[in-house]
């Protein structure tokens, strides 16, 4: 390994690192969930310095098989944040059920070193790799809790699924690379150039068709989605919070490496079926989320909606001309909208976490009520959080939809139907996320409400995630630029 | 005695040949495996499943991943599966599978994907088709620690994060001296 190369990679050796740390810390001081947290939080801020140091310039190492570029380095500020927060809200839920604190944080870190090998792989292979470490950390996090059977259930189904549509993908991938005979992403868009349109042949067709699936069910698309609900309801409310931001915005860091990368000079022949994948993902999500009493199924489902708008982006990058500005603008929605999510989705997950700080709450809608008056800041914040999901400004749920739906309207053709759609949809999204809303302010407590927990890490995550959810709304200019050049850095 | 360079009446080549025979023992016994009903025949069919895999590797060319193949396969992990086996066995198991009541449905979509996958692959012209191109180990080992040195290290990785879990997984509740998991002053 040169130095080029270890440079490249320094941020995913230091998560990796601090993950093990963390094992052996866990090892010195048993029990000790309190330095757990700190080591953990204090390490994360140091890698979010080391990936603003090893700002690379983006040419490839290994070979070719990494790259460190703006894209790597949007992404990786991402997934640091996702791993910030969720640790900063898990302990006030693990404490009280007795689940160690030290095993969460290391399986996580291992997860979240996964998403970002993702972020900047550029071989089939190591995409394949990434996405393996990615999800099978989660699939024990879904079954953190060992002795509830709701969470074991999930764990088992999330498994079960999670390894078929593994083995699916690893299918295409086998077709792709048997049709071009590279696994470099670089090498499998040269060998693809000119081979699109009618004549597509049928090995490729079914790679196509196998990677397509494979995908789908990461980012938990209509319908590939059955894993979802119950993945979502049975795993510990901070697993919750993580699976629905960090393997999600991961798998579409996945496709923009292996879609709108490799299989770029196929875009053609994938983009009726994301055109459909993001109506029918929208839509349905919506729909089941309008019928949810259990807060974390319905945001569940919110999640499987948000999938089908971060779609709408991929589709305008693909329905839109080659080099048009409509592309790249499909692209830069597409991660915008992750940033966004990321903070509006954990930030409204942490304020469940803080509901049930304490054992015996339940995950029913009704735990909300009198909410805005027992707890007037977390009352305000989880406002704030269900406003920017539900895309009102001046939030950055808001610029993050505009932003998606905009560059459908410029891709034209087909992908204009879908801003249509996706108007639409955030429309009737508002009646669920504002009955919650309604919960909090219109109803009276019940007499035996419990008081919400009240511990730093907590109030630092929701200030946090609160912090994320304003500025992106407010002052969009602050990453703007960022995921402007990381679009760049995808397009030739 | 020298064989003949093809296959007598047939005239196919000896490594078509032996690919078929390989081919029809794999399948055969990778239906053995899910059809029986004693998980013991399961898994040791399951060696007899992975041991015609590993021909059809050495047929290939890849004589490094055949040799994998038997040591790791064979030699490890069926060894332990059938270990977990006799260990965890209860007599009062179901006696029929669990997962059975949609068997007719997922046969026929088997049948259904099986014919389409094998109408793509002999429709489709593949670039790399064609020779049995024979891989040294040597070649093997240095792409391994070269181009592909980032794969081959991250699959440490993934080794180390599955035991974490899995030990987090599997291990008994010890009792924690102190439910709030800190520490009295």
């Amino acid at each position: 390994m040169t130095v080029a190369e270890l440079l490249a990679i320094a941020p995913l050796v230091f998560v990796i690192g601090l993950a093990i740390a963390l094992v052996v810390v866990d090892m010195i001081r048993p029990h000790d969930d309190r330095l757990i947290g700190i080591v953990a939080v204090v390490g994360l801020v140091v890698g979010l310095e080391v990936v603003l140091l090893a700002n690379g310039d983006g040419t490839g190492v290994f070979g070719g098989a990494y790259v460190r570029d703006r894209l790597t380095f949007f992404l990786d500020l991402v997934f640091l944040a996702i791993a910030l927060l969720t640790i900063l809200f898990a302990p006030d839920y693990l404490r009280p059920r007795g689940l160690p604190m030290a095993e969460f944080a290391a399986t996580l870190l291992f997860a979240i070193s996964g998403a970002m090998l993702i972020g900047g792989a550029r071989d089939l292979l190591v995409l394949f790799l990434g996405l393996e470490l990615l999800v099978l950390p989660g699939y024990m996090l879904a079954g953190y809790a060992k002795r509830d059977g709701l969470s074991t259930e999930g764990a088992i189904k999330y498994f079960l699924l999670g390894s078929f549509s593994s083995a699916i993908f690893l299918f295409g991938l086998a077709f792709t690379w048997g049709y071009t005979g590279s696994t470099r992403v670089a090498d499998v868009a040269v060998a693809l150039q000119g081979v699109t349109g009618p004549g597509l042949s049928a090995g490729l067709a079914i790679g196509l068709a196998l990677l397509t699936s494979g995908v789908a069910f990461k980012i938990a698309a209509v319908p590939f989605h059955y894993w979802t609900p119950d993945a979502y309801q049975g795993s510990p409310t901070p697993v919750t919070g993580y699976l629905s931001v960090g393997p999600k915005v991961a798998a579409f860091a996945l496709i923009l490496r292996l879609f709108v990368e490799a299989l770029a000079p196929l875009k053609a022949d994938w983009v009726d079926a994301i055109v459909i994948l993001a109506a029918i993902t929208m839509t349905l999500g919506n729909l089941v989320a309008l019928t949810q009493d259990n807060i974390k199924r319905m945001l569940a489902y919110s999640s499987i909606a948000h999938t089908g708008y971060m779609l709408v982006g991929l589709a305008a990058f693909a329905g839109a001309p080659a080099g048009s500005p409509a592309a790249q603008a499909g692209l830069e929605g597409l991660l915008f909208y992750a940033a966004a999510y990321t903070f509006m989705n954990l930030g409204a997950f942490a304020v469940v976490t803080a509901l049930q700080g304490r054992t015996g709450v339940t995950s029913q809608i009704a735990t909300f009520a009198g909410l805005g008056r027992r707890a007037p800041l977390a009352g305000v914040l989880m406002t704030l959080f269900l406003l920017s999901l539900t895309g009102i400004p001046p939030t950055a749920g808001f610029f993050a939809k505009a932003y998606v739906i905009l560059a459908a309207v410029q891709a034209g053709g087909w992908v204009s139907v879908l801003a249509v759609v996706a108007v639409l949809n955030a429309a009737a999204a508002a009646f669920y996320y504002l009955r919650v809303v309604v919960w909090m302010y219109m109803r009276e407590a019940p007499d035996d409400a419990q008081p919400l927990t009240d511990s730093w890490p907590m109030k630092a995550g929701l200030a946090a995630a609160a912090l994320g959810t304003v500025l992106f709304g407010l002052v969009p200019g602050v990453i703007i630029p960022t995921a402007q050049a990381a679009a760049q850095a995808l397009l030739p | 005695m020298t064989l003949p360079q093809t296959v007598p009446f047939l005239g196919w080549s000896w490594n078509d040949l032996l690919f078929l025979v390989l081919a029809t023992a794999l399948l055969g016994t990778a239906l053995m495996v899910v059809l029986g009903r004693n998980i013991i025949r399961s898994g040791l069919w399951m060696i007899a499943c992975f041991a015609t895999l590993a021909g059809v590797y050495a047929l290939l060319g890849t004589p490094l991943v055949a040799a994998a193949q038997v040591l790791v396969y064979i030699g490890a992990i069926s060894v332990l599966i059938l270990f977990a086996i006799m260990l965890t066995q209860t007599k009062g198991g179901p006696a029929a599978l669990v997962f059975h009541h949609q068997a007719w449905a997922a046969a026929i979509a088997a049948v259904v994907l099986g014919t389409l996958l094998a109408l793509v692959v002999t429709s489709t012209e593949w670039p790399l088709a064609g020779e049995y191109a024979a891989t040294s180990v040597r070649a093997i080992a240095q792409l391994l620690f070269s181009d592909y040195v980032l794969p081959f290290e991250i699959v440490g990785v993934l080794l180390l994060a599955a035991v974490i879990g899995g030990v987090f997984l599997a291990k008994r509740d010890e009792p924690r001296d102190e439910p709030h998991g800190e520490r009295p002053e």
